[in-house]
This record gives C-alpha cells, sequence and structure tokens, in this order.
C-alpha cells in the first residue's frame, strides 16, 4: 500500500514537473504565432506576449500568395526527403561493419572518420571542391557534402553494437549473408535509432542554410530557411548596414511578415516528429528477443 | 600474435592508401585553382579585345539580394534588370547577367568568389572599406584610371574628385566609389509636448538638456507611471555618437588626423581630448537614473524604438529622419498617444556653443572590377551608361507619369499607382550602384526629395531633421594611404569601444576614473597603439 | 584464417565500406589542403599553392594576443559547466517522459519540448531579451512587484552565466531527450515485472534498471562531447551575450569570426581552428582511453 502511495505521489510530481517544462517551451512559439497575427503598431509598442492585439491575418494572406516562398517550401521538402534517404543509406552502410569490433582495418577507418570531426579545410577549398565537381548552384551541392556525419555514425554504430550477437550468429548459421542479415533483423531491430537519425538529418537540413548562402544563386532553388534568414538577417542593424542610410531602411521588412514566415518554416518540420513517434515502440520486439 | 600484426599492417596500408587519395585529390583541386588564375592572369592582359570584334559579350554584375523580391519578379529577372538589358545591353551588344550576393554575407561571399579565382562577376562592390584595401593591397583589382578616361567620362563627372580619392590606393583607382547623395548622419527628437505640458523651452545647450531630463524625470509629464525614460539610448552608433562628440574639445588638423581611429567604416574620437568628459556625462545620466538601463543589451535599437513608441522616451538621437518613415516610430507613438509631438533638435553643444556630429564619406558602395576579369571596358561602359542622361533617374525613380511626377525637379512618387508599377523598383536602392540615394544634381535637391516622399505630416519635421544632421558636422579624415593597423584590428577594437562606453557608462561613479583607465590601457595595448603609430608616421610622410 | 578466406567471408562488409570511405576522402580529405592557410600568408588571389609561406608566424601572433586566452578560458568554462548542467538534463527529462503514464500526455510533451530547437538564434536572442532585462523583463517585472531589486540577469556577469545555462537547457534538454528515447525503446519491459515481484519501488526501477540500458548511449555521448570541449558554436554566447558580460561572453568562436572572418584574416582563423582541432582530437582519444579502462566501451 505504501508504495502505491509513493509511486502516485512520483506520478503527480513527475507529471507536474514536465508540464512545467512544456509551458515554458510552448511560450516562445506562442508569442511568435501571436505576433504573426498582430498589427504593426502592437508589435512595435511591445505589446504582444502570448495572444495576438488587434488580430489580423494580413501578414499570412501575403506569405500564402507570395509564389515564391510556396516554391520554396516545395523544393525545401525535396531537398530534404532525398538528403534523408541517403544519409541514412549511407550511415547505415558505414556503421554495420564498423559496429563489428574484429573487422580486421576497423580502428583506421574509424580513426578517419573521427578525424574529420575536427579538422576540415575550412570554406575556400570546400567551396573550390564543389566548383570542381560542377555542383554549384545545382541540389547535389547542398547534399552530398554532408551526406555522413560522423557524430550521427558514431551514435548507430553504438546502437547496433547493442544488438545481441546471437541474433546475428543464428541468421549466419542459417547462411544468410551480412547484407541480408543487415537487412532482414538489424534493421528493423533499429527502427528507433533510425527514425531519431532520420529525424536529425532531416532537421539539420530544414533549418541549415549556410552552405546555401555559398552554393547557390539561382533564386528557385532557395530553400525557406535562407528566405528566412534574409527577412530576419536584413534588419539587423550594424555598421555595414547603418553605412547604406536611406537606401536599406526603405527595404526593411515588417515585424509581423517575419513571424508569419517564421512559422511557415517552423510547422512543417516539426509535424515529423510526432509521426515518426510511431517507430519508437519497436523495441518491445527487441526486448522479447532478448528475454 | 600473427593476426595482430598482420592486422596493423593492413590498417597501415590503407591509411597509406587512403592519405595518398587524399594527397592526389587536393593536389588535383589545388592545381586547378592555380590553372585557373593563371588563366584568368594571362587574359586579362588582352582586356577588350572580344567587344570590337562584334561577338556578345556577357557582363556580370553583381547585385544585393535581400530576399525581398516582390511575386512574379525575382531578383536577377525584374523591371529593372529587363530596363539594363534592352537599353544597355542589347544596343550594345552586351549580355548583362546579374549575380546574387545575400546583403548580409555579403563580404564573406564575396571573399570566397574571389579565392576561387572563376565565377567572380565583372563588377563587385561592398560597403566595407577595408575589404577593399584588402584586395587592392593582395592584387586583385583593375587600375580603372585609364579605362575611366577612356570610357567613363560621364561617370567621372558624375562621381567627382572628392569621391573618387577614395577609391584609391597608391595612387591607383582601384574602386570607384559610389556617390553619397545626403551626408548628414544624425539628429535628435524631443518630446515637445512634454516640454509644452512643463513649460519648458526647448533646451540649447548640453547643460540645458540635463535640466531638462532631470524635470522629464521627476515630473513625467507623460504619466508613464515612474517608467519615463528621459534620455532614450542604445548602443547603436545613432545614439551615443553625437552625444560623445560634443564633448570633444577643439582640435588642430594634426591632432585630428592623427588622434581619431577609424574603426571599420567610422571615426571615432577614442583618443581625442574630451572623450572622457563625453563618457563621465554618460555615467553620470546612467547612475542618476536619467538614461535607459538596459541600452547596453540594445545593439539593433529595437528596444529604444518600443519604449520611444510607448512614448517613455523623452529625448533621443537618431540616424537623421528615421522616426519619420510610414508605420514607423513617429506614426506608432501617435496611433498610441495621439497628443504626442516629437521635434527635431539640435541640443549636444561643445565648448564653442557648436553642435558637431559625424557625417558620413562622401561615398556608398566601393565598386571594383577583378584583375580576372575581362570585360573590364564593357563595365566600365555600364558604369559610364547609368551615369548619363535620365538613366539613373530612371532607375531610381521609374516611370515618368506612372511612377513619379515631377515637381520643381524633384520626382515625387504616386502614390496611387498600383502595386505592380510601385514594385517596379523594388531595389532600386541596389541597382543604382553609382549613387547612394536619390541624385537630382545638387544636394538642396537630394534632400528635399527624401523631404517630400515621407508622409505628408511629417514632413515638416523631416526637413528639419534632415538640417539638423548637415550642421556642423565633422568630416571623416582621410589619409592619402591606407592604415594598415585598422584594417587589422577595426572589428576587433569596435568591439572594444562598445565595451568602454558600456563599462564606464555603468561602474558607479566613484569607479569611474579606475575603470576608464584600465580599458582605454587595454584598448591601446589590442591595437590602439599600433593604429595611433601608424596614423602619425602616416601624417608625417603626407606633411612632407 | 588466410586472406583469401577471411576475404570471401567478410568481402560483403568491405563492400557496404567503399561508398562512405570514398565519400570521407573525396568531401572532407580532399579540401584538407586548406590548413596549410595557417602556415602561409594567404592571398585571395595567389590562392593557397600560390600564398607564401610563413612558418608560425601566424601562431605566433595568435598565442601573443590577450585576448586569445581570455576567450579560451570562457570557452573551457562554459563548455565545463554545460557538461555539469545542460548535458545530463536531457537524460533526466527523457526518463521523467519514460515514466509518464498517460500515453497522449507523454507524445503531446516530447512533441512541445522540441519546439525551441526549431527557433533560430536571432529570434531567441530578441526573447531572451524580453524575458530577463533588468528594465522591464519580465522575470524582473515579477521580482519588483514583489518588492525586490531587480537581478541584472543579462549585464552582470555571473547572473549571466545562469541566464546562459538555463537557455541552453530551455534550447537543447527535449531535442537531446530523443536519442534518449529510443534507447530506452530497448528496454525488456519484463525486468520490469521482475522487479515488481521483487517489490522495488520506482526510483529503485529507474536507478537498478532504466539507467544501465542508457549507459552505451550516455558513454557515447559523453566522450564526443569531452572532445569538443574546445570547441563552441557562434550563436549561442553570441545572442545570448553582449558588451556588458563580454569578459565571459566572449569565446573562441566570436574570436576567430572578430579578428579571422570580418576583417578577412583568414590565417589567423585557421590557425585557432587547428589549434582547437588538435586539442580536441587530443581530449577525444584520452576520454576513449578511459572509458575503455573504466567502462570497457570505446567509440573506436
Amino acid at each position: 500500500m505504501r508504495e502505491q502511495q509513493a509511486s502516485r505521489t512520483f506520478d503527480v510530481v513527475n507529471t507536474i514537473a514536465i508540464l512545467f517544462f512544456v509551458l515554458l517551451c510552448l511560450a516562445p512559439f506562442l508569442h511568435i504565432l501571436a505576433i504573426s497575427l498582430s498589427s504593426a503598431r502592437a508589435i512595435m509598442s511591445g505589446e504582444v506576449s502570448l495572444l495576438p492585439v488587434e488580430l489580423n491575418w494580413k501578414a499570412y494572406k501575403q506569405v500564402f500568395t507570395d509564389m515564391s516562398m510556396i516554391r520554396s517550401l516545395g523544393f525545401t521538402v525535396v531537398l530534404t526527403l532525398i538528403f534523408t534517404v541517403l544519409c541514412m543509406l549511407m550511415s547505415i552502410a558505414a556503421a554495420y561493419p564498423l559496429a563489428k569490433t574484429k573487422l580486421k582495418g576497423r580502428k583506421a577507418v574509424m580513426f578517419l572518420i573521427v578525424i574529420t570531426m575536427f579538422f576540415s579545410g575550412g570554406i575556400i577549398p570546400e567551396y573550390m571542391l564543389v566548383r570542381n565537381l560542377h555542383l554549384l548552384d545545382s541540389i547535389w551541392a547542398l547534399v552530398l557534402p554532408g551526406l555522413i556525419s560522423p557524430f550521427y555514425l558514431i551514435i548507430l554504430i553504438t546502437f547496433f553494437q547493442n544488438i545481441p550477437d546471437s541474433l546475428e550468429e543464428s541468421a549466419e548459421m542459417d547462411g544468410s549473408s551480412h547484407i541480408r542479415t543487415l537487412i532482414s533483423i538489424i534493421v528493423p531491430l533499429s527502427m528507433p535509432v533510425i527514425a531519431t537519425l532520420s529525424l536529425f538529418y532531416a532537421v539539420g537540413r530544414w533549418n541549415g542554410f549556410q552552405d546555401t548562402l555559398m552554393y547557390i544563386t539561382s533564386p528557385e532553388m532557395y530553400p525557406l530557411q535562407l528566405k528566412l534568414y534574409q527577412l530576419v538577417q536584413n534588419n539587423m542593424v550594424s555598421e555595414l548596414m547603418q553605412a547604406e542610410g536611406a537606401t536599406g531602411q526603405s527595404m526593411l521588412q515588417p515585424e509581423g511578415l517575419k513571424a508569419a514566415s517564421v512559422m511557415f518554416a517552423t510547422v512543417p518540420i516539426l509535424l515529423v516528429y510526432p509521426w515518426l513517434q510511431r517507430y519508437f515502440v519497436s523495441g518491445v520486439m527487441l526486448g522479447a528477443v532478448k528475454g | 600474435m600473427v593476426k595482430a600484426q598482420r592486422g596493423k599492417m593492413k590498417a597501415q596500408t590503407l591509411l597509406a592508401l587512403t592519405l595518398g587519395c587524399t594527397m592526389l585529390l587536393s593536389a588535383c583541386s589545388g592545381g586547378n585553382g592555380n590553372n585557373a588564375s593563371n588563366g584568368n592572369t594571362n587574359a586579362s592582359g588582352s582586356t577588350g579585345g572580344e567587344a570590337a570584334s562584334g561577338e556578345q559579350v556577357t557582363l556580370k554584375v553583381e547585385v544585393f539580394d535581400r530576399g525581398n523580391s516582390p511575386a512574379g519578379s525575382t531578383i536577377t529577372n525584374n523591371y529593372l534588370t529587363k530596363y539594363v538589358q534592352d537599353n544597355f545591353g542589347t544596343p550594345n551588344n552586351i549580355k548583362v547577367e546579374f549575380v546574387p550576393v545575400p546583403r548580409s554575407e555579403e563580404v564573406q561571399k564575396l571573399n570566397v568568389l574571389m579565392a576561387s579565382g572563376s565565377d567572380v562577376p565583372d563588377i563587385v562592390f561592398t560597403y566595407d572599406s577595408g575589404t577593399f584595401y584588402r584586395y587592392a593591397q593582395q592584387g586583385g583589382l583593375t587600375d580603372l584610371s585609364e579605362l575611366l578616361d577612356q570610357y567613363g567620362s560621364n561617370l567621372k563627372t558624375f562621381l567627382g574628385d572628392d569621391t573618387l580619392a577614395y577609391g584609391q590606393y597608391e595612387g591607383q583607382q582601384f574602386a570607384l566609389p559610389a556617390k553619397r547623395a545626403h551626408l548628414g548622419k544624425y539628429s535628435s527628437f524631443i518630446r515637445q509636448d512634454w516640454l509644452d505640458k512643463l513649460g519648458l523651452p526647448v533646451p540649447q545647450t548640453t547643460d540645458e538638456l540635463y535640466t531638462t531630463l532631470k524635470a522629464f524625470k521627476e515630473k513625467d509629464p507623460g504619466q508613464t507611471g515612474g517608467k519615463v525614460i528621459p534620455l532614450g539610448m542604445s548602443l547603436a552608433p545613432a545614439q551615443f555618437e553625437p552625444l560623445l562628440w560634443s564633448f570633444i574639445q577643439p582640435v588642430t588638423e594634426e591632432q585630428r588626423y592623427t588622434l581619431t581611429q577609424q574603426l571599420g567604416s567610422n571615426d571615432y574620437p577614442i583618443l581625442l581630448p574630451g572623450f572622457k568628459d563625453g563618457l563621465q556625462f554618460m555615467n553620470k545620466l546612467y547612475n542618476e537614473g536619467l538614461m535607459s538601463t538596459d541600452f547596453s543589451l540594445d545593439e539593433d535599437k529595437k528596444k529604444l524604438n518600443e519604449d520611444a513608441a510607448k512614448g517613455l522616451v523623452g529625448f533621443f538621437s537618431e540616424d537623421d529622419m528615421n522616426p519619420f518613415y510610414p508605420d514607423g516610430l513617429y506614426a506608432t507613438l501617435q496611433k498610441n498617444i495621439p497628443d504626442a509631438k516629437l521635434s527635431a533638435v539640435d541640443v549636444y553643444t561643445d565648448s564653442e556653443g557648436k553642435h558637431p556630429k559625424p557625417e558620413y564619406a562622401p561615398v556608398g558602395l566601393y565598386l571594383m572590377i577583378p584583375k580576372s576579369s575581362k570585360n573590364a571596358e564593357a563595365a566600365v561602359k555600364y558604369l559610364d551608361w547609368m551615369a548619363s542622361g535620365d538613366n539613373l533617374l530612371a532607375i531610381q525613380n521609374g516611370v515618368e507619369g506612372e511612377n513619379y511626377t515631377l515637381e520643381n525637379g524633384i520626382p515625387m512618387a504616386k502614390a496611387d499607382a498600383t502595386d505592380e508599377i510601385k514594385n517596379r523598383i523594388y531595389n532600386w536602392g541596389d541597382m543604382a550602384i553609382i549613387s547612394n540615394g536619390k541624385q537630382l544634381g545638387e544636394t538642396e535637391k537630394n534632400v528635399e526629395s527624401y523631404v517630400v516622399n515621407m508622409p505628408e505630416q511629417f514632413q515638416d519635421e523631416t526637413r528639419k531633421a534632415l538640417s539638423v544632421s548637415r550642421s556642423d558636422t565633422i568630416k571623416p579624415v582621410l589619409f592619402d594611404r591606407p592604415i594598415e593597423a585598422q584594417a587589422k584590428y577595426g572589428t576587433a577594437l569596435r568591439d572594444k569601444l562598445n565595451e568602454i562606453v558600456v563599462k564606464t557608462t555603468m561602474v558607479k561613479p566613484d569607479q569611474f576614473e579606475s575603470a576608464y583607465e584600465s580599458m582605454i590601457k587595454d584598448y591601446m595595448a589590442a591595437g590602439g597603439q599600433a593604429i595611433l603609430d601608424e596614423r602619425i608616421k602616416a601624417y608625417e610622410e603626407m606633411k612632407k | 584464417m588466410n586472406l583469401a578466406v577471411y576475404l570471401r567471408r567478410y568481402w560483403q562488409l568491405y563492400a557496404l565500406l567503399v561508398l562512405p570511405v570514398c565519400y570521407f576522402i573525396v568531401f572532407k580529405y580532399a579540401p584538407m589542403y586548406g590548413i596549410l592557410i595557417a602556415f602561409k600568408d594567404f592571398n585571395f588571389f595567389q590562392g593557397i599553392n600560390g600564398s607564401e609561406w610563413i612558418g608560425f608566424e601566424a601562431f605566433k601572433e595568435v598565442f601573443a594576443m590577450k585576448d586569445f586566452y581570455k576567450t579560451l578560458r570562457n570557452t573551457l568554462m562554459l563548455n565545463f559547466l554545460d557538461l555539469l548542467v545542460s548535458f545530463p538534463a536531457p537524460l533526466f527529462l527523457a526518463i521523467m517522459l519514460y515514466e509518464l503514464k498517460t500515453a497522449w500526455f507523454k507524445k503531446l510533451s516530447q512533441t512541445i519540448l522540441y519546439i525551441p530547437h526549431f527557433i533560430s538564434w536571432v529570434i531567441i536572442g530578441g526573447i531572451v531579451y524580453q524575458v530577463f532585462g533588468t528594465q522591464s523583463g519580465m522575470i524582473n517585472n515579477i521580482i519588483t512587484s514583489m518588492g525586490f531589486e531587480a537581478i541584472p540577469f543579462l549585464t552582470d556577469k555571473n547572473d549571466w552565466l545562469i541566464t546562459y545555462l538555463a537557455v541552453g537547457v530551455w534550447q537543447s534538454a527535449g531535442w537531446g531527450t530523443i536519442i534518449y528515447l529510443a534507447a530506452l525503446t530497448g528496454i525488456n519491459r519484463e525486468l520490469f515485472e521482475a522487479a515488481d515481484v521483487d517489490g522495488a519501488g520506482r526510483l529503485r526501477k529507474i536507478w537498478s534498471i532504466t539507467l544501465p540500458s542508457l549507459k552505451p548511449t550516455i558513454v557515447t555521448l559523453l566522450i564526443i562531447n569531452l572532445g569538443h570541449m574546445i570547441a563552441i558554436g557562434f550563436d549561442r554566447p553570441f545572442v545570448i551575450g553582449n558588451t556588458a558580460v563580454r569578459d565571459y561572453s566572449d569565446v573562441l568562436s566570436t574570436f576567430v569570426y572578430r579578428i579571422g572572418i570580418e576583417s578577412g584574416q583568414y590565417t589567423l582563423a585557421t590557425v585557432v581552428g587547428l589549434f582547437q582541432a588538435v586539442v580536441g582530437l587530443v581530449f577525444v582519444l584520452g576520454a576513449n582511453y578511459a572509458s575503455k579502462k573504466l567502462a570497457d566501451q570505446s567509440i573506436m
């Protein structure tokens, strides 16, 4: 009885604590949403906190009638999909052999990979490489250079290593080849981590824009985050901007439009995780096998 | 044991193999880069050969991309790009191609383009004088003196010698600086309705301002409930520069040249006599609660604008006419407090009773033609075309009768034009690269054109603010040679300057002295001394 | 086993590695000649090959700068505090989420908790200012209305550290839980049932079942984190930091940005980068070695 009492207290405290943190995380999002729906006057006077003031949809009308935003959304979705699929294929292909501690040459390869976590050629040689491969101003310039993140690869290796060897051994006894074992046993058992890393790669690509600043010149291939960055960043006042004088001033974008664009660019990717959560229960099977 | 040995050997072979591949690859890519730049150097020797032969030339021109293209047009394909092609390109058998560069990353992208040796546009530009000097010093730019004489007579007249001087590096014309239409930088603004309410006159000097600020604080004429901010301050130059410069004592020409410190594109009075008094005055205002408490956090003026729009701020200085834009600060303030009245005033006073404040250098963008460009001739022709006839007028204002009407020689934007027509010239400021601001032949007209395009009820105050911004101004110091220490330490020292301002302002008054001493010492050690030494030397050599 | 037999048996594993290894060689190793910039007086127009060799001149220059040591110290300090506070935070949060019984509430809170990761730092900066500001920040409005003195969360350097950590936890904890939650799916539910039979309490079960199952993930993340003790992102210290607390908020990344990128001195930027890389590699190898000895687990 006492145990149950304690357990219930634990649940209550735990739920309240999480609820508190959830509200903290939700507040800024609501704030941006509120700004996107408020009047310019209210925004500029700093009156908007969590609820819209002088509610209006003007900013959203502007975003949704801007064909370049819609096109950019489409491009970003395609880019993110291609990127994520290729990244996962490459990462899984690399992680499986590297998870086998007895594989000859593994250490050398791991060392080569770990080095790239710290050493890089820098922006100029990387630009030259992309140019020499004739990838400039193409979608592949945004896909190929980032295909494998050493960090995510190491995580994947760790997860693969925790799959009991007995499973693979029994498959091998049945005459299954390595690649077949990977596809039919390892991958299905690793769906939670595969879903997680897919999310990481997808979000990284969705939110990344630094490379597009360098590699892309055609406006048709501007991802959403780049457009967003331009909107937000162009309003920054630095001394170089000050040098523009009136030229720059007359080109400022209203805050409401910025906020609406932020929502437009953020909500689609936010929906990915709830959808991926379905893969987070498959561990039941793993547990069953383990037992 | 043997097995382990073999494993190790294999690992080593693999490593060696990989490194080998790497070296090979890097040698290839490195070699390519080198070949490309060699090729370019050779080609630049025969500048302009092609244009004469009747073959179409492709001229690549950089354009800032701010992501603000209206529906139906892109930054590389819009009304103005077509206008350029139809009126300049096609008649001269030149295909004009625009290369977008993100506005906020201009320097970085330009650096990479330059380093890559290819894909560099024929006309590139930057607002950053340091970048221009760097390119010139490293030998990457075309000397334009001859080309300008040959193909750029209109351009030369338009820019004038004062402006062109800023584009020279060791006697060679490596850049064509755009001409600035209006040099005024800062003005100040006071809540006239607060003064009226308290029966106070407009303050005429810094001392009177202090009294007024105290009165604002004590009597709270705006009934803000104790939230009043008598002096609106931020960490942007527009707010602290006018105050600090007004404390600078009269100086000789030599002092002005040697003691001024140019950080980035602006001159700062850190070593000039009186700077410390200015900081002390800020310290006093801060500690007496007369100034924005969180000014040190407000680098983008957002908080200041918000406070002023809410009607909490009594007095502040700003970029010349910033508060008057449609839906801007003043418009919002009046929506919040219908009786609010903002007046442009000139208050900060120096020991001679003048109102000194810095003005802009007479330049905007630095236009450059990379040495690797094969189309230097076409590039100069393009800029010359822009400077001739009514072309600049058309790029800046659109079509007469549709976009604007001319009144007393000043183009007035037609308020009733459709969005489609208005959007034609949405990026005129970035396309009219030879000018910063509208050029109508004389400064008075240029300034007036700003005034008439402001909302009608603010026009008088705008006119006043613009005239304040142009009175008693201090011109930037221009040496006949670049100061290398400034290029090297400028950015770091600019941050240090902010630190000096913030720390000396926010300490308790009795700690001011020691804070000032240690901050200045730190500043001098981090490059301030190097700049000072180099400026003294450069001044001596200039006077020889 | 001789090589032929070995290869016949394992060739598929090597085949799988071919493309990834090529990727690393082409996209990571090929551009690495850029490191040479650290030893050259880099000229944009001569390129890396054409620029003049200067040996260790640039290293000497950097190591003579006072700001270098200040930013190095701050980087290590902020990262160490992060390791104490921000590193365990997602772990706790993940366990708390795992213990939630209501399925829909669990899903919903997971989804909301990771939102801050998607808000760009520029925007977070504005919000931080509104929340933590001294004059009219939300927290200080509450504090002053209760009759206490306002706390300079952003302008006093010691208070600022709290702000920096709090914002870091807020921004990254929810996102960090995802990987732990993935690991937690691997737990055998039968273990809990067995523990129930033994009469173990909730905390007891967390301690002896949940945590051990997360150990491999924790160790891997810890090793990688230690490797990055000397590296620090640009945005967070830059956006949350400000002039008044520069004594603490100025870190290597902002230092490099200022002296290297903004001033076009790529040589100096590369020198600092190379220094960070070497130290980082030493750290990660050390951490890897220690973990192999102590926890019998390593990433290499």
